[in-house]
């Protein structure tokens, strides 16, 4: 080295050292000291760090050094990086002036992120670099030139402003990725505070996008707890890791619990605290983003006018759920859930008036629940992945609890094992997302959705989880309107929904007393379809540990063996034909007496029920069920039966799709017309498919649908069972191809269940016997082929 | 020092557990594992449908022993896990080169 040059830049000289060593210190004293928490801490820290580097910097003419990140946030966490911009109006020396700065900075520990620009520069790379541009939004002019540092800054934000109909896409794709591949804060049991959905990466994000939409709320006052709670946890977990660590782990949640004072300790309070702050960020910031697609699209993107009815007193405007003028609230006991699963089931969001409005105004669904509270709510619980971001909605606004208020205590509920990914509350949704991949396993769709969303209700209760949860879906299955065989099957579901996984990993499977044992604590081979879907679908609604091929071929293995035994048992048990004679008869009765009289169809309507009599003939149900369709009839549950003598008796109970009731004469003109074989009905659904299709366009179905058929349930005919999606005509075109294979319905049952249909015929063929086995696989094609037009 | 490894039923886990136990055996590594022997899989009728198992769910067990203890820690599996029956599974004893504690770097009988 020769006199008079530059040191080298490793050598550190003793003045820097002593401050060096002095920044050393305070950082230690200040992580020491417990009592320095989340964001007081921060900004203590960001004070310190910033003090040093005014010091570091002195004076320099024409440079300016800006602070972006945490530290220009003054959020600067134990561990978190600084990100540094030294800023310069074209300074040849600059090199030197960096170098004088960072070498310090690296020998302190500190993690450093750091950039050498002009503003020129600097405006090019934050033009192309989201990052640099979300920095500069943050940037804080700390020391040297502050002209030079506050004019990149103004024009940074200028820039954003400008070019945010490119940039915000992409903000909003990056948010997206990152959401997606760090999970939920709110309801992973491991949550990483930073990048997670609802972390504090998202509150960066949201005030990014305020800045450059006018659309946005720019006074975010209502994130300022929840971003303190999150903070804080952040900077306990930095402490007690030594190390910039963002995933809150349970080994660490009682030491970052104990530190920040809940309770003596209490891990579970910690979590709650931070899933509700993630809650609150992700629903705020769902809300912005909503709002800034639109206002990106915008007025040519929205559709004035295109209110698309949906039921009533809703309706589908500019891609949101909203109530309409008819709607009433306050005595609408099925409104909150008729909303929800109108949202779930065609993908689009509760508006937030709508939302507004129903958390002001709407009544809960009372006690019992009125039927269609009930469809509405299996409606929904059916809708698949689509339920998450509308059960979510009701929750934020105090609507979930309203409409079920047991649900209170397990909302954002942690739970500290190792097999468990989500909170309690998220859980029971994911088992419900699940079950609705499994609707066809089961005669009861709707017991498997409302079985899989409560099954674990009772772990928000002290005891055991299984014996309170017992006792909460007996009076809650009530409540809803479920009959006291429903209900005992929804409490055998939750009773015994570990007894498969345990029975099966854990006992001797070929052993005869096993299946026994299983057999008579399960009762029938319904409940045991239940309970073998239910499994399913809680276990993979657990983690990807509770479910693999291993558990799952022991389970299926434990399911056959025990149906074998139940079926020999002879459990099925058909409906009591006395009984059911009985009540027909009068129908059957009156039917004769009018078709004597020369009618050649008996109409008897008392809303929403419908009786539709007349001589049987082939393709009669099928012509009666797609005349109720042309006149947007939905049949919710049917019951049809064929006298000795030949007369057709045909119950239904109807849903009307708009909520009116149907103009009766011309109901009874076009059965009478439908059953002569005068209406052309095909030609005039099509039409109706044509105007309606769109309104129904829904989300994916994940579950296909199948049929079943039996040979052995009956003595006297063949057993069909379909189950499928519900749609226009669905009944109608299931059984008409039934009655183009010339086979006749004796009898048959259908059942609405929410989106859910499960429809059982008795059938024999034109020589009015079973039907052959060989015929199988036809039959089977003839129907799916048909139910993939409605 | 030997390598024990058995395959067993999975039901047949917590006696052979207990078993070792007994014997003073302080760790084991279980692990669910799929595969058939002789009985080679087999076939089932459920709902009219027939379908073929081809693997079998079982359970693996591993555990590290000197050379003295692996015959009766053998032994004693063998009884744990048998129920007489087809696809009671196997057991078998392999010579180990070494062994350590990742931990404290004990190595040899210490590490066991």
């Amino acid at each position: 080295m020769s006199p008079g040059s530059a040191p080298a830049r490793w050598a550190t000289t003793p003045s820097e050292l002593s401050s060096l060593e002095d920044l050393r210190g305070r950082r230690e004293r200040l992580l020491a000291d417990r009592t320095l928490t989340g964001a007081a801490f921060c900004r203590a820290h960001t004070d310190l760090v910033e003090s040093w580097l005014v010091d570091l910097l002195g004076d320099e003419d024409g440079v300016a050094l800006v602070a972006v990140g945490g530290l220009g946030r003054r959020e600067l966490c134990p561990y978190s990086d600084v990100d540094l911009v030294l800023l310069h109006g074209g300074r040849k020396d600059v090199g030197a002036v960096a170098e004088r700065l960072w070498y310090p900075i690296w020998d302190t520990g500190l993690s450093l992120d750091h950039s050498v620009r002009t503003p020129k520069e600097a405006l090019a790379v934050a033009a192309d670099d989201l990052k640099a541009a979300l920095g500069l939004l943050d940037g804080r002019v700390i020391a040297g030139d502050s002209g030079l540092g506050q004019g990149l800054l103004e024009q940074a934000l200028a820039q954003w402003r400008r070019r945010a109909k490119r940039t915000l896409p992409r903000l909003l794709e990056a948010v997206e990725e990152r959401q997606q591949k760090a999970g939920e804060v709110a309801f992973l049991l491991e949550p990483d505070l930073k990048e997670g959905r609802g972390g504090l990466r998202d509150l960066h994000a949201r005030r990014a996008a305020a800045l450059a939409a006018p659309v946005v709320d720019a006074d975010d006052s209502v994130l300022a707890t929840p971003r303190d709670v999150l903070l804080a946890a952040r900077v306990e977990l930095h402490r007690r890791a030594g190390r910039a660590a963002d995933r809150l782990l349970l080994q660490e949640q009682d030491s970052v619990a104990s530190a920040l004072r809940y309770g003596d300790g209490d891990a579970d309070a910690l979590m709650q605290a931070v899933s509700s702050a993630a809650r609150t960020i992700a629903f705020v910031g769902d809300d912005a983003w909503r709002r800034v697609r639109s206002w990106l699209h915008g007025p040519g993107g929205r559709r004035a006018g295109g209110d698309h009815h949906l039921g009533v007193g809703l309706a589908r405007r500019d891609g949101e759920v909203v109530l309409t003028g008819e709607a009433t609230p306050a005595t609408d006991r099925s409104l909150i859930l008729r909303a929800a699963a109108v949202a779930a089931t065609t993908g689009a969001p509760l508006s937030g008036p709508t939302l507004d409005r129903l958390a002001a105004t709407a009544t809960p669904p009372g006690d019992p629940w009125p039927d269609e509270a009930r469809h509405a709510l299996v409606a929904l619980l059916g809708s698949g992945p689509s339920l998450l971001p509308v059960v979510e909605s009701l929750d934020q606004y105090g609507l979930l609890v309203r409409v079920l208020p047991e649900w209170t205590a397990v909302r954002s509920r942690p739970q500290r094992n190792a097999y468990h990914r989500f909170t309690v509350d998220r859980h029971l949704c994911e088992a419900a997302v699940e079950a609705s991949a499994l609707t066809r396993q089961v005669s009861r769709p709707d017991l498997l959705l409302v079985g899989a969303f409560l099954h674990d209700l009772g772990k928000g209760y002290p005891g055991d989880h299984t014996v309170a949860g017992v006792a909460l879906i007996a009076n809650i299955g009530a409540r809803m309107g479920f009959d006291e065989a429903d209900v005992a099957v929804l409490v055998n579901l939750v009773r015994h929904h570990l007894l498969l996984p345990d029975t099966a990993t854990r006992r001797d499977l070929s052993d005869a007393a096993t299946i026994a044992a299983v057999a008579e604590a399960v009762g029938d081979v319904t409940t045991l379809e239940l309970l073998a879907a239910l499994t399913e679908a809680d276990s993979k609604a657990t983690g990807s540990t509770a479910w693999g091929p291993w558990k799952a071929e022991l389970i299926h293995e434990l399911v056959v063996r025990t149906s074998d035994a139940l079926a020999d048992d002879g459990q099925v048990v058909p409906d009591s034909a006395a009984a059911m004679a009985e009540a027909r008869a009068p129908a059957l009765a009156r039917a004769r007496a009018s078709l004597a009289a020369g009618a050649s169809v008996h109409v008897e309507a008392t809303w929403p029920e419908l009786v539709v009599a007349a001589r049987d003939r082939a393709g009669l149900f099928s012509d009666v069920a797609g005349t109720l369709a042309l006149h947007a009839l939905s049949v919710l549950a049917a019951d049809v039966w064929t006298s000795d003598d030949g007369v057709a008796v045909e119950w239904f109970r109807t849903e009307a799709a708009f909520g009116a009731e149907p103009d009766r004469a011309a109901l009874e003109v076009d059965l009478s017309a439908a059953v002569d074989g005068r209406l052309p009905i095909e030609a005039r659904l099509a039409e109706r498919v044509r105007t309606y299709a769109s309104r129904r366009a829904a989300v994916a179905r994940r579950a296909a649908p199948r049929v079943l058929i039996d040979n052995d349930a009956s003595a006297r005919a063949t057993l069909i069972e379909v189950r499928a999606p519900d749609g226009i005509a669905v009944l109608y075109r299931i059984t008409r191809s039934l009655a183009a294979l010339g086979l006749d319905v004796r009898h048959a049952k259908v059942a609405t269940l929410g989106a859910e249909v499960v429809d059982t015929f008795y059938v024999v063929d034109t020589g009015g016997t079973k039907v052959g086995t060989g015929r199988r696989q036809e039959i089977q094609r003839a129907v799916l082929t048909a139910l993939a037009r409605s | 020092m030997k390598l024990v490894t058995a395959i067993v039923k999975p039901f047949k886990i917590d006696d052979v557990k207990a078993a070792l136990t007994d014997l003073g055996v302080h760790g084991m590594t279980v692990s669910e594992v799929r595969g058939f022997g002789r009985q080679r899989g087999h076939t089932e009728v459920y709902r009219g449908a027939e379908y073929t198992v081809d693997f079998v769910p079982k359970v693996r067990v591993e555990v590290l022993a000197d050379d003295g203890d692996a015959e009766r820690i053998a032994a004693a599996i063998t009884d744990a896990a048998r129920t007489g029956k087809i696809g009671d599974g196997k057991v078998w004893v392999m010579p180990l080169d070494g062994v350590t504690r990742i931990r404290t770097g004990e190595m040899g009988h210490d590490a066991l």
